[in-house]
């Protein structure tokens, strides 16, 4: 018995030794890099790497495709232990990540060992959402925007192309078609309708805080919401609780207000004859399309070389200018020599940086909390919208919701 | 002379023992303490007592307050709606899978237990694609004009029907083992004393598989507490929030939008536990007591 048991052990103790080693190969000479990107463009992303590491660079780049990647950050981040050598995060996580200090400035690490990587060769906004106080602490890798496609045939079937001619569909343009909808046909749907509202918060010239205090129960915001009810309330809207996004794709809608993202997968619906344009307005004379953006960060790690630093700089350059296989995912590429290339223009999301007023358009909300106010709008937008509740009380409640997190969350962080 | 121990059952109990502690018991210490912390998982948890359970029980203006009783309200009604259901269809179906006249048993136990391995995320595809009113069965062929994630109680419904569709395959099995071992002497002897078949099932069948049913209500009501996929993929936790349940809140709070409040989130999660705790306790005391 003793014997046996031994021989037990011994070879529970010789397979853990083996698989150890599987996994303990030096990790000196790779870029472990994590994304989130765990849709359909997280293969274009894959193939921007093995691209990379097809020219034989010096210190290769491992993409690791990370569900629920931000609880997995704070994860890594608090026990010290498996922090990846370079992440995209979002625009939005930035200014909260570097109040907590997570974030390594690539100001004097990563960008001098690349000179290009600059904020000329960029998108202004894209660049700048990185910049806290100064200091650089990301590199972009796109803008992707709340926008809104059309059905061609339906705008001519509603005698309705003219909407398009100055690029800004009004909301009393879209009201102009109550009453001459064949039944089960809308407008517009739902998708993505926090994003609207808060593009809509910019057309109003209003803003999400105050110096510094978020500003939720304000008039900005009741109009806002009262001028995309009114679409709702003329009947317009596709029907709360309906998939918007899939009706538009089965024609029954005249316009999407989903993101640049979804171009492809509109495409791939046969019959759907489509184009983009700037999401609605209340007036001709301002149009956005809330945007958000792929950024690259390192998130701190002692254990990260300089050797590494200069991998990831030259990975980063590689990608400013070998990034138009991410235009294929429908992104806005934030670097300059793709987005200004003629092959971007084949893309339908070049759109959105033909001139100066659309680049403008594409605004990017970088309010500390901002996450909490996209959250409170998420949560009530569709019951504003729907007339299901009381819009000043609802509104006095998600200033409440907002100012309670910020609250909790900050007092943890002290 | 030495007593010689026996190391083999140590050798087959330990992992599991130093998995339990490593991934359950430990990480549930921590969570009671992170409870009594402000906490945004980056920084260190900074002691501050029961403010958190203060500010969750007692403070009626806070969001906190408003999100943790809604959350808990809506569970209840989950669980009150499902846990019956998810109780007395599998001992029915298991039971009619005993009668003699059924064919293809295994077969029809087989596509009822199936669903419970797939993922909640593509079935709830499948179901909303089902429910859609524009796209779906129910619209297209059925005529339904019933935007089902939208409206209330439809909204319950179509979280029930998933649950049920995914659920009643566990239980199930469990009874069918258990109808398995109760002696066919104890029918035969009650149908000679006249007793009918409703007789039978409460005289004999129910005692006989007192303790499996004990352990499917108490285990299927726990889960039915921690309900998170349906809601989340089917409603949103829609309309009007009516089918946020609290683990949807929890889990927001603890890896939401924006920085986390894990310590808020832990503060509910243990009162969420101790609902539980003190439910099961109630349901078994007084299951057994009624066998007993």
């Amino acid at each position: 018995m003793k014997k046996k048991f031994g021989v037990l052990l011994a070879t529970v103790l010789t397979l853990s030794t083996v698989l150890a080693g599987c996994g303990g190969k030096d990790d000196s000479k790779t870029i472990t890099f994590w994304t989130p990107l765990t849709g359909d463009d997280g293969a274009y992303m894959d193939q921007i790497v093995k691209n990379y590491n097809a020219t034989n660079p010096e210190i290769k780049v491992k993409h690791v495709i990370t569900a629920d990647m931000y609880t997995k950050i704070s994860t890594v981040l608090a026990s010290s232990k498996g922090v990846p050598d370079l992440a995209i995060i979002h625009a939005d996580r930035v200014p909260g990540f570097v109040k907590q200090g997570v974030l390594e400035s690539m100001q004097d690490t990563v960008l001098p060992a690349q000179p290009e990587l600059k904020a000329e060769n960029y998108l202004p906004q894209a660049w700048n959402t990185g910049n806290i106080d100064g200091t650089q602490y990301t590199v972009p890798l796109d803008i992707h925007s709340n926008v809104m496609y059309y059905n061609k045939d339906l705008l001519k079937k509603y005698n309705a192309e003219s909407f398009l001619d100055d690029n800004v569909v009004t909301i009393d343009e879209m009201l102009s078609l109550q009453g001459k909808l064949d039944e089960g046909d809308y407008v517009v749907n739902d998708a993505l309708l926090g994003w609207v509202i808060l593009a809509q918060i910019q057309d109003l010239g209003g803003d999400i805080q105050v110096d510094g205090k978020p500003a939720v129960n304000t008039p900005v915001f009741k109009q806002a919401f009262e001028n995309v009810k009114k679409i709702a309330d003329a009947g317009l809207m596709t029907p709360f609780g309906e998939d918007g996004y899939l009706m538009f794709q089965s024609q029954n809608v005249l316009f999407s207000t989903d993101g640049t993202w979804s171009s492809t997968a509109h495409a791939g619906v046969e019959g759907l004859n489509f184009g983009v344009t700037n999401v609605y307005s209340p007036t001709p004379d301002k149009f956005t399309n809330r945007s958000s953006s792929h950024l690259f960060a390192m998130l701190k790690n002692d254990k990260r070389t300089d050797e590494k630093e200069v991998g990831i700089a030259n990975f980063l350059e590689y990608v400013r200018t070998n990034s138009m296989e991410w235009a294929k995912a429908g992104q806005n590429v934030a670097s300059n020599v793709v987005n200004q290339s003629p092959e971007y223009k084949d893309y339908m999301q070049s759109f959105f940086t033909s001139d100066e007023k659309e680049i403008e358009s594409l605004y990017i909300y970088t309010y500390e909390y901002y996450p909490y106010i996209a959250e409170a709008v998420d949560t009530y937008c569709a019951d504003i919208v729907r007339g299901n509740v009381d819009i000043d009380e609802t509104l006095a409640t998600m200033q409440k919701f907002v100012e309670d997190k910020i609250a909790e969350s900050s007092s943890a962080a002290k | 002379m030495k007593k010689k121990i026996n190391w083999a059952p140590a050798f087959f109990v330990g992992p599991h023992v130093i998995l339990f502690a490593v991934f359950i018991l430990l990480p549930t210490i921590y969570g009671i303490y992170a409870s009594f912390t402000k906490w945004n998982l980056m920084s260190d948890p900074v002691w501050v007592g029961f403010d958190n359970y203060k500010a969750i029980l007692f403070d009626g203006g806070s969001t906190f307050h408003t999100q943790f009783f809604r959350g808990l309200k809506n569970t209840l009604i989950f669980v009150a709606m499902s846990v019956p259901l998810l109780i007395i269809i599998p001992l029915m179906v298991a039971v009619a899978l005993e009668h003699k006249k059924v064919k293809m048993k295994s077969l029809i136990q087989s596509i009822l237990y199936i669903p419970g391995l797939i993922s909640i995320s593509a079935a709830a595809l499948i179901w909303l694609l089902i429910f859609n009113k524009q796209l779906g069965i129910t619209g297209n062929l059925f005529g339904s004009q019933i935007a089902w994630p939208a409206n209330q109680p439809y909204a319950w419904i179509i979280i029930i029907v998933i649950t049920l569709w995914g659920g009643i395959g566990g239980n199930m099995i469990i009874y069918r083992a258990s109808l398995s071992g109760v002696a066919q002497e104890l029918y035969e002897s009650a149908e000679l004393d006249g007793a009918g078949s409703i007789k039978r099932f409460t005289s004999i069948t129910l005692p006989s598989i007192r303790f499996p049913l004990i352990y499917t209500f108490v285990m299927t009501t726990a889960g039915a507490f921690n309900v998170f996929g349906q809601p989340l993929m089917m409603t949103d936790g829609g309309p009007r929030q009516s089918t946020h349940v609290l683990m949807m809140y929890i889990r927001q709070l603890a890896f939401g939008n924006g920085e986390s409040i894990a310590g808020m989130a832990s503060a509910m999660a243990v009162l969420l536990g101790l609902v539980i705790l003190v439910i099961s306790a109630l349901q078994y005391y007084v299951m057994n007591r009624n066998a007993s």
